[in-house]
């Protein structure tokens, strides 16, 4: 009882089993790779003369911000729209519109690079078709290019960009278009004025986000790009692989971790200032600037609350906005950017069907030898086993984990608050082979190189920081009035948890155990360095796979990881409809 | 790490570059000891064939219970375990390159011939019985053309000076990719620009790269992974390529209007070597020559066409194999042979020519 109480008094404590992994894992080792990085105990800047002193060093890093940067513009300049009429769509279609931007959000990156091979190969989709049309006489030269890199690239990012766009564009209160409107602004005008700058958070969250990701980029750089389309983070991983000069590769990963540090303090900081002059409520403020929380805030947020006056705005919004003109262009922009959000992704299933022995489309003939394939083979069933084993328990830690965090963080000062979240999130927000490099040496100082236990806690870094996130959004809503009512009533601190808070918490809890297991269960950057000969998950066997390989297997397991998405948006449903049917049908409940 | 990397790159496979740490982690100390050895095969066809023709016998000649690995072994790997003092791989196949590096370093055990039987270690190629390791299996860089682009009745391509003559030979190409330094196009190139190939070493890097600006605008893709280049060919995404012999190979059987050109050949091999300090090393001794034997390398070679370095193996072999191999004599004569020696030789700056390679390479793909 009295330590219960003690935990009632002290919050911050329940915080100390995320910090204390983050720090042994991947705190200590990223000091530690500094002051290597900065020849410790000597103190020069001898490494990073080096790296500047090679040309081809300062060209690539200036060419891999340049990519993020082109990236991401063309991720906002396709993302907005898209966003913006998502939001201005009918609740069913918005509802369908989200799911179909989050499935490929959820889906292996492996998978959809490779997609793309397919796709734009000399011999891919495109110019089979177009042969076989009499439309050109030899392959167009689609794929090893530039222009091949952002389709890529795009075409992973956007819906890390389009999400936090939608949440921060289904918070604006539609009156105020309205009241523009209504004082006789012009449609552009009371879009210019009062929409745009009410969306600029979600606009800089989501381009962070997505800026931030692509500065780690090296897989689809690798697979679709030319020989000059190289990236920082390829020439660390050749030094990683040819010299394992640790110093060397520590000063070029924190030359990229500087760059994606410069980039999220100048726009964080403007954020705040943004939240504090749209005068958001103060214990949002924080919650809305960390980006993934705020679109699942948000997106889940959204199931549970009744549309607010709906018809009118809706209606008042429409009205002028002029023709069914603009409401076929917009139809059009929607259906164009689903297609390209899904179309890889069909090509690929349908490529998992061949009867070939290689990869064709369109294919020779059905079959599902590619599934038995897998499903045969104990080196992939093995592999996939592994991945669930690691996935489940590394939900398990990170979900407990991070609850508590939250939980905690939720009941601090608001700037330890703010401070922790950070601290906490920084294995998700830079770039991931700079994670990679840290976990792998706080590893070696544990002895769990290439053990589970060593996979489970190096997956859990960026996993606790998800549940974290989302449940820390969860509870920014909770009505704390509810525990001290609870309390009144001579409940314990345990068995008001147990019995006020956690009911009302667990669709957060829910989602971010289902986000903790997709990140675990995808990720492949960390675990190819940290696993070693003996742990062989999913993605390393893709890998190897598509080294060794050119069979369809491949297709039919990419095939298979689109339906695991799929799977969990269902269970995120059911968590959200029982949550609202407690919510509508309290009574029948509370008489059982 | 990598997106693209071929099972030929030992060194730069960052899964197993940490693998020492891995393989002590988990192994139970039991394990270790004993009737055991942990060896790795590779990955893919070969890891398949090598544990048919060589694992499955052995461990029912001795009993010893082997736990193969479908992997490479990497430089980094054996030099973190040698260091930490826990070794817990036994026996591992490592490119030329690497195993002279590693040699360099006194990472590795010396291989006790003194087991091994007289007639296997006559049959074996000179370069095949280092202290260091033995030789296992041959494989090669070859000019690969499409029969249909150049169809018997018109001059094909036969060295690399007529590869990099787009004007009299012109179609797609493609070649390997120079990233990582030990292995990319730097011979073809000398090659190209008439080096004799008695000359090739030490090899002149800037007229490696002067020649092969003449040929980077027509280079459709530099692969890095022998899948690729497979896929390409087999898409007649290309005319003409430089190719794993064992690749083209596989597609020929399927079918593929290709053949296999080998004229200027590049000759590379691998060592099975095992790190020093080890558990297992008798046993890893044993297994040491288990690999030089001619009867189990014809084995393999059956299985997946690689070079023997036992040249009793041929004798095996029936003539319509041998005619695929590497290191059929008659192909070895018009072929050259890789230096690993010069790539490890450190010059004034105390770089390694790999390390000078990559430099050079990264600076040239981003002119």
């Amino acid at each position: 009882m009295k330590t219960f109480q003690k935990f009632g008094q002290m919050p911050i404590v329940l915080t100390v089993p995320a910090l204390a992994i983050l720090l042994v894992v991947f705190g200590i080792p990223i000091l530690l790779l500094f002051l290597t990085s900065i020849n410790a105990p000597d103190f020069s800047a001898k490494n990073y003369y080096m790296f500047f002193g090679q040309p081809a060093n300062v060209r690539v890093l200036f060419q891999t911000i340049e990519v993020s940067v082109v990236a991401t513009l063309i991720c906002l300049i396709v993302g907005y729209p898209t966003a913006y009429l998502i939001v201005t769509a009918s609740k069913s279609v918005r509802t369908t519109l989200i799911v179909l931007v989050l499935v490929p959000y959820l889906t292996s990156g492996l998978a959809r690079t490779y997609a793309w091979i397919v796709i734009l190969g000399d011999r891919g989709v495109i110019n089979n078709l177009l042969l076989q049309l009499g439309l050109i006489h030899s392959p167009l030269q689609l794929i090893y290019n530039t222009t091949a890199v952002y389709l890529g690239m795009v075409h992973i990012m956007l819906p890390v960009m389009i999400l936090p766009l939608v949440s921060a564009m289904m918070g604006i209160d539609r009156s105020l278009m309205a009241a523009a409107r209504s004082m006789g602004a012009r449609p552009l005008t009371a879009f210019w004025r009062v929409f745009f700058p009410l969306s600029l958070p979600g606009v800089r969250s989501g381009s962070l986000l997505v800026f931030v990701f692509c500065l780690g980029f090296y897989v689809t750089p690798a697979a679709l790009g030319g020989l000059g389309d190289a990236m920082l983070s390829n020439f660390i991983a050749g030094q990683v692989s040819s010299s394992f000069n640790i110093s060397r590769i520590a000063t070029s990963a924190f030359i990229l971790l500087a760059v994606a540090v410069a980039v999220l303090s100048m726009l964080g900081l403007n954020l705040m200032g943004a939240q504090a002059r749209a005068a958001a409520p103060a214990r949002r403020s924080w919650v809305v600037r960390l980006p993934i929380l705020g679109r699942l805030k948000r997106y889940f947020g959204e199931f549970p609350n009744p549309y607010r006056a709906k018809l009118w705005t809706t209606q008042l919004y429409q009205v002028g906005d002029d023709s069914r003109l603009s409401n076929v262009f917009g139809t059009v922009f929607v259906l164009l950017v689903m297609v390209y959000l899904h179309f890889p992704g069909l090509i690929v299933i349908v490529m998992s069907f061949s009867a070939g022995t290689f990869l064709e489309f369109p294919p020779t003939g059905l079959s599902l030898q590619w599934y038995r394939s897998f499903f045969a083979d104990p080196s992939w069933n093995g592999a996939a086993w592994t991945s669930v084993q690691i996935g489940v328990a590394v939900t398990i830690l990170s979900t407990i984990v991070g609850t508590l965090a939250a939980y905690g963080l939720n009941r601090t000062q608001p700037r330890v608050r703010g401070f922790l979240t950070m601290a906490i999130l920084t294995p998700v927000t830079i770039p991931v082979i700079v994670v990679g490099i840290a976990t792998y040496l706080g590893l070696v100082n544990l002895g769990l190189i290439g053990s589970k236990t060593g996979i489970v806690l190096a997956h859990s870094i960026g996993a606790i920081g998800i549940v974290v996130v989302i449940v820390s959004a969860t509870l920014a809503n909770f009505d704390r009035r509810l525990e001290k009512a609870a309390k009144s009533m001579r409940a314990g601190p345990l068995r008001t948890f147990m019995r006020v808070t956690l009911p009302l918490i667990r669709p957060g809890i829910v989602g971010g155990a289902v986000f903790a297991f997709l990140q675990s269960f995808d990720e492949f950057v960390v675990t190819s360095l940290v696993s070693g000969y003996s742990i062989r998950t999913l993605p390393l066997k893709m890998y190897e796979n598509l080294r060794n390989q050119i069979d369809p297997t491949i297709a039919a397991v990419s095939s298979l990881l689109m339906l695991v998405p799929v799977l969990w948006l269902i269970v995120l449903y059911l968590t959200w409809w029982r949550s609202r049917q407690r919510d509508h049908h309290p009574l029948p409940e509370l008489a059982a | 790490m990598s997106f693209w990397i071929n099972r030929r790159r030992f060194m730069q496979t960052t899964s197993s570059a940490v693998a020492a740490g891995a393989l002590s982690s988990v192994l139970p100390a039991s394990a270790q000891s004993s009737g055991q050895l942990t060896v790795t095969v590779g990955g893919g066809d070969v890891g398949k064939a090598t544990i048919e023709a060589f694992v499955k016998p052995f461990e029912a000649e001795t009993g010893i219970k082997v736990n193969a690995i479908t992997e490479d072994a990497s430089m980094s790997a054996i030099e973190l375990m040698v260091k930490s003092g826990n070794v817990t791989l036994d026996v591992g196949a490592v490119a030329q390159t690497t195993a002279i590096t590693a040699d360099g370093k006194g990472l590795l055990e010396k291989i006790d011939y003194s087991i091994h039987k007289k007639e296997e270690l006559d049959g074996m190629f000179e370069f095949a019985k280092q202290p260091f390791g033995v030789a296992w299996p041959m494989y090669s860089y070859n000019m690969v053309y499409n029969t249909e682009s150049f169809p018997a009745s018109n001059p094909r391509p036969t060295t690399w000076a007529d590869f990099w003559d787009v004007e009299k030979f012109p179609g797609i190409r493609t070649l390997v990719s120079g990233a990582y330094g030990s292995e990319g196009p730097w011979e073809e190139a000398l090659l190209a620009d008439g080096v004799p190939a008695e000359q090739l070493y030490p090899m002149d890097i800037d007229r490696i790269f002067t020649s092969l600006d003449k040929i980077k605008p027509h280079i459709r893709k530099w692969w890095g992974a022998g899948s690729e280049i497979q896929q390409m060919l087999h898409d007649k995404a290309v005319d003409v390529a430089q190719s794993y012999d064992g690749r083209a190979l596989l597609l020929i059987d399927q079918g593929a209007p290709i053949e296999i050109n080998r004229n200027q050949a590049k000759l590379q091999w691998d060592y099975y070597i095992i790190p020093k300090g080890g558990a297992n090393v008798q046993n890893a001794q044993k297994f040491i020559e288990f690999i030089t034997r001619a009867d189990r390398q014809a084995a393999f070679c059956q299985i997946f066409p690689q070079g023997p370095t036992n040249r009793n193996a041929f004798k095996l072999i029936p003539e319509k194999i041998a005619r695929k191999l590497t290191s059929n004599p008659d192909y070895m004569k018009s072929s050259v042979t890789i230096n690993g020696q010069w790539y490890n030789d450190i010059g004034p700056d105390g770089l390694t020519n790999t390390e000078r390679l990559v430099q050079r390479w990264n600076e040239w793909v981003l002119q």
